[in-house]
């Protein structure tokens, strides 16, 4: 459901060097991101941040060239900037206006007539979930309203793209979850494609298709996610029943099979993929154990292997976790 | 989608609408930023303690011109307030208007973390600036340019044959638009420029206020130390924001009493110099941020 425009990709890099002094915090980044729910992941200190300003032309390379939407950020700073929005990491509001006023102003500031600016805030408070507040001073929101008013500004002028800069930075378990869904609506209802940076792969892994993993300054990966483990091809299924039973007798139909894992649910089974024969025993285990199937997907290696695999620890700062669990 | 009968009505999940809407230019996002940095400075849909400062400015400032046309009223015949003295009584006034309207325009922005917001917007840099300009300038205005005009439209219906004696004032008039506007942009560009260093509103307020105060001093120690070079003592006023507004309001309506050797081009020169220099000082200094 995205919308049209003048290139195939979200945004392309070529050769980025991004430096504050003696630090690096870009080293010759190429990338070449489809138009997708893209997560932008890493430790702190990765160059997430940095790489965001460069696309959103805020911050200016050392070298190298980087184009959002098709458009060179550098010469055609003003055109992109109008079609992009912005959701920073740090709490960009000012206390003592309403929601309202600061989201129409944001609106008139990417262009938007007045009238239509004002419309427009109170239609996008509405849709993130801030109707009754909207006329409230922002000084006395939670982090979490704070949080959709950001969101709000950075969608108010209906970009095709935003970038979301850890939008679930402070929030509490509930909060999250409904930031998430939020984000992902925007992605899959409206169309708009986002851009999320994270530190948090339950957030990367909930909302994106596709993942950058940065590391030092560094694209270590540039992938899909959810694409079938090439090595194994093997299927991941839920049964509501006795998965032991079920096991049982997938090894009489001479299908091999066994426990997802510690990380899944007990009933969950990873099955060895072996032709179509695999798909007929599945469902002839599933008629003759009384066991309804309700998952059956192509396993997938998971977000963590992929960050393992890449930069080679998952303990150098990035969470794996979702918050409350990580406490 | 609703339950509700007929009669009350229904109610309609709208959803979201995309825009497709018109989006101005550059002209209209550095308006609309100028307009909203008005609103916030006179403290507009803020708290009623946001208000107060501006508003008991706003009546000082009213005092005199209310005395004078009042005067002018009762007592015929009798000028208790010519314009370069007005001039002369509100710039206190207005150099206050301005220490604390520049920190709200600058300053704040700074502390509340929106110049990443702004400069990912089609609004760039220089269009930041220059929107704060003339958001500080025609905010000033209404302190340096609208008391004189107030009094000079007193003056004028209370003569006793009001539209020719306007007409034949015509001359004041300009001179006051004159040195008001130049008055207005020239305070407005040095406050925005102290404030834009800073993102605590009271430091910048001070230093702004600190800084008129020393400049006078600055102006008056250099004329001392110099007063056997008659040719250098001449340009020390460049360092005094009163001298200058003062040396441009005396050669303006030639009044004897502030005559200085400062000619009005000098004066209007250095005005619009001190203008230029802080804007640049400006635009160099929000291009560093990252």
């Amino acid at each position: 459901m995205n919308r049209a425009s003048g290139s195939d990709l979200s945004f392309e890099t070529s050769g980025l060097v991004k430096r504050y002094g003696a630090i690096i915090a870009l080293d010759r980044v190429d990338l070449a991101v489809p138009r997708a729910a893209v997560g932008l992941l890493g430790p702190n200190g990765a160059g997430k941040s940095t790489l965001l300003k460069i696309l959103l032309g805020i911050s200016r390379p050392n070298a190298g060239t980087a184009r959002v939407l098709g458009q060179d950020t550098a010469g055609d700073g003003r055109e992109l900037r109008a079609r992009v929005g912005y959701m920073p990491e740090t709490d960009a509001l000012p206390d003592n206006a309403t929601a309202a006023d600061f989201v129409s102003h944001m609106a008139e500031m990417s262009g938007l007539p007045r009238r239509a600016a004002r419309q427009r805030a109170a239609d996008v408070l509405y849709h993130v979930g801030l109707d009754e507040e909207r006329y409230r001073l922002i000084k006395g929101f939670s982090t979490g309203m704070k949080q959709r008013v950001k969101l709000a500004q950075a969608l108010v002028h209906d970009p095709e793209l935003v970038f979301l800069d850890e939008p679930t930075n402070g929030l509490d378990p509930l909060g999250r979850e409904e930031m998430l869904d939020l984000i992902g609506r925007i992605h899959r209802q409206l169309g708009i494609l986002i851009v999320l940076s994270s530190h948090i792969l339950d957030d990367v892994e909930r909302v994106c298709d596709y993942v950058v993993v940065l590391d030092g300054g560094r694209v270590v990966a540039s992938q899909p996610l959810h694409v079938p483990d090439e090595k194994t091809a093997d299927l991941h299924v839920r049964v509501d029943g006795d998965p032991v039973v079920f096991l049982r007798n997938l090894a009489s139909l001479g299908i091999e099979a066994r426990p997802a894992g510690i990380e899944f649910r007990a009933d969950e089974l990873i099955i060895c993929m072996d032709g179509d024969r695999t798909l007929d025993a599945i469902r002839d285990a599933s008629a003759a154990t009384g066991a309804p199937l309700r998952l059956l997907r192509p396993a997938t290696r998971s977000l963590e292997d992929l960050y393992v695999d890449s930069v080679g620890s998952a303990a150098n700062g990035l969470d794996h976790r979702a918050p409350t669990e990580a406490r | 989608m609703s339950t509700a009968p007929a009669e009350y009505g229904e109610i309609f999940d709208r959803g979201y609408l995309h825009y497709d809407g018109p989006r101005l230019g550059q002209t209209h996002t550095v308006w609309a930023l100028a307009r909203y940095s008005i609103a916030r400075s006179l403290g507009f849909r803020r708290p009623w303690t946001a208000k107060i400062i501006p508003m008991l400015l706003y009546a000082a400032v009213a005092i005199p011109v209310a005395i004078a046309i009042g005067i002018r009223a009762f007592v015929p015949g009798i000028e208790f307030l010519d314009y370069p003295a007005l001039f002369g009584a509100i710039f206190l006034l207005v150099g206050i208007f301005v220490a604390l309207i520049a920190p709200e325009m600058m300053s704040s922005d700074r502390h509340d973390r929106l110049l990443p917001l702004y400069f990912s917007r089609p609004v760039g840099r220089g269009a930041y600036v220059l929107a704060k300009l003339l958001g500080a300038g025609l905010l000033t205005l209404s302190m340096s340019l609208l008391p004189a005009a107030v009094l000079w439209l007193g003056n004028g219906l209370l003569a006793p044959e009001p539209l020719p004696a306007m007409r034949d004032s015509l001359d004041d008039l300009g001179r006051i638009v004159v040195a008001g506007t130049l008055i207005a942009f020239y305070l407005g560009a040095i406050g925005l420029m102290i404030a834009s260093f800073t993102g605590r509103r009271s430091v910048a307020v001070g230093v702004i206020i600190l800084g008129f105060a020393l400049s006078e001093s600055l102006s008056f120690a250099i004329s001392e130390a110099l007063r056997d070079q008659p040719d250098l003592v001449r340009w020390s006023f460049v360092l005094s924001p009163l001298r200058t507004v003062m040396a441009l309001v005396g050669k303006l309506f030639m009044e004897p009493e502030l005559d200085s050797d400062v000619s009005l081009n000098a004066a209007i020169g250095v005005m619009m110099a001190v203008i230029v220099v802080c804007s640049l000082v400006m635009f160099a200094w929000y291009q560093r941020h990252d």
